[in-house]
């Protein structure tokens, strides 16, 4: 932004045409800040599931259940799908 | 699930089950993404320098009219993006598949944003050359205000409704009819004869060669912008709806 300030003519007194550009582009930021906020809470949900699902394997193992092998059980006692390729 | 479940962050979410294969449809997927995002921070870099270092500064308007090379193609894009929304929503209802509607919601939901980025432009514009932030006599403003303002309503009354079928069907109703109605705006402001608002392009234009070049270069680039960050939206959008998948089947939600 500074390279594209210092192009601007000193004699115009354009300051708006500045002014447009750096709206444009703090608007861009505020949106790519709030896509980036979601995705940190997405990779904390990811997370917290990940241990989840190995605590829950950790504990079919000790109660003698045994590992699934792909597939696990639910809460809802429903056999889950393979994870997508 | 409710249709619009509450995200803990307070935003509202969409549950686009497609009844059958619910996997299928939420499952992530970011072909070209990469090359879609380097394609637009280039296109962005070229578009910058074309408006800065290139185009010549314009007699009567000076360095104000570069506003335009910005203003210009959000406009075009956003407005475009309305209509597409409106498209990506007969798709919707003709195959009842619901990856249409999330489409239709992204791209309608990213035309408002660019919208605000037209209005504020606009406005440093109007400031800059009429001497007012806003003339409430000139209709192109007063039309695309009108537009916005129309598609600002689109979310309160997608949310508004829990069942989810009935939220997928009557935003692509609204989608439909919103979509319809932007080009006959367009069409009625360029018809009216008393306009203050310059005409970039069609027969009142007379933009010289480079200037021609510079404001079709921007339009690829903020075009490029849009896309990129439908992309973006729509791949998070997928993905948090494919962790909620997991974590409801597992029995965590």
């Amino acid at each position: 932004m500074a390279i594209f300030a210092n192009a601007l003519p000193e004699n115009t007194g354009d300051g708006y045409v500045a002014a447009a550009y750096i709206v444009f582009f703090v608007l861009l930021m505020i949106y790519l800040a709030i896509m980036a906020l979601r995705l940190s809470h997405v990779q904390r949900d990811l997370r917290d599931l990940q241990a989840r699902t190995q605590e829950s394997a950790r504990a079919d193992e000790t109660t003698g259940r045994g590992a699934t092998g792909g597939a696990s059980q639910g809460h809802d006692g429903q056999t889950l799908e393979r994870e997508p390729a | 699930m409710n249709a619009s479940s509450r995200h803990p962050a307070g935003s509202t979410e969409i549950d686009h089950r497609p009844p059958g294969d619910g996997e299928r449809a939420s499952r992530p997927s970011v072909p070209g993404l990469r090359t879609l995002s380097i394609l637009t921070v280039a296109a962005m870099g070229i578009a910058l320098c074309l408006v800065f270092f290139y185009a010549p500064i314009e007699l009567e308007e000076g360095l104000l009219q570069k506003i335009f090379y910005l203003h210009v193609p959000l406009a075009i894009v956003s407005l475009c993006g309305f209509v597409l929304g409106g498209i990506m929503a007969i798709a919707h209802l003709r195959t009842r598949d619901r990856s249409w509607d999330l489409r239709s919601y992204v791209t309608i939901h990213m035309s408002l944003i660019f919208g605000v980025g037209v209005l504020l432009t606009g406005s440093i514009w109007a400031r800059g050359s009429w001497g007012h932030w806003w003339v409430w006599s000139e209709p192109t403003l007063v039309s695309y205000l009108i537009v916005f303002l129309l598609y600002a309503t689109y979310q309160p009354l997608r949310f508004a409704i829990e069942d989810p079928e009935r939220q997928a069907r009557y935003a692509s109703v609204f989608a439909i009819v919103a979509g319809a109605f932007v080009p006959l705006n367009f069409l009625a402001v360029r018809l009216s004869t008393s306009y203050l608002h310059p005409r970039v392009l069609g027969s009142a234009s007379n933009l010289p060669g480079s200037m021609r070049f510079t404001f079709l270069v921007s339009l690829v680039a903020i075009a490029l912008l849009f896309a990129t960050l439908c992309s973006y939206e729509l791949t998070a959008k997928r993905t948090r709806m494919l962790l909620r998948s997991r974590s409801r089947i597992l029995g965590y939600q």
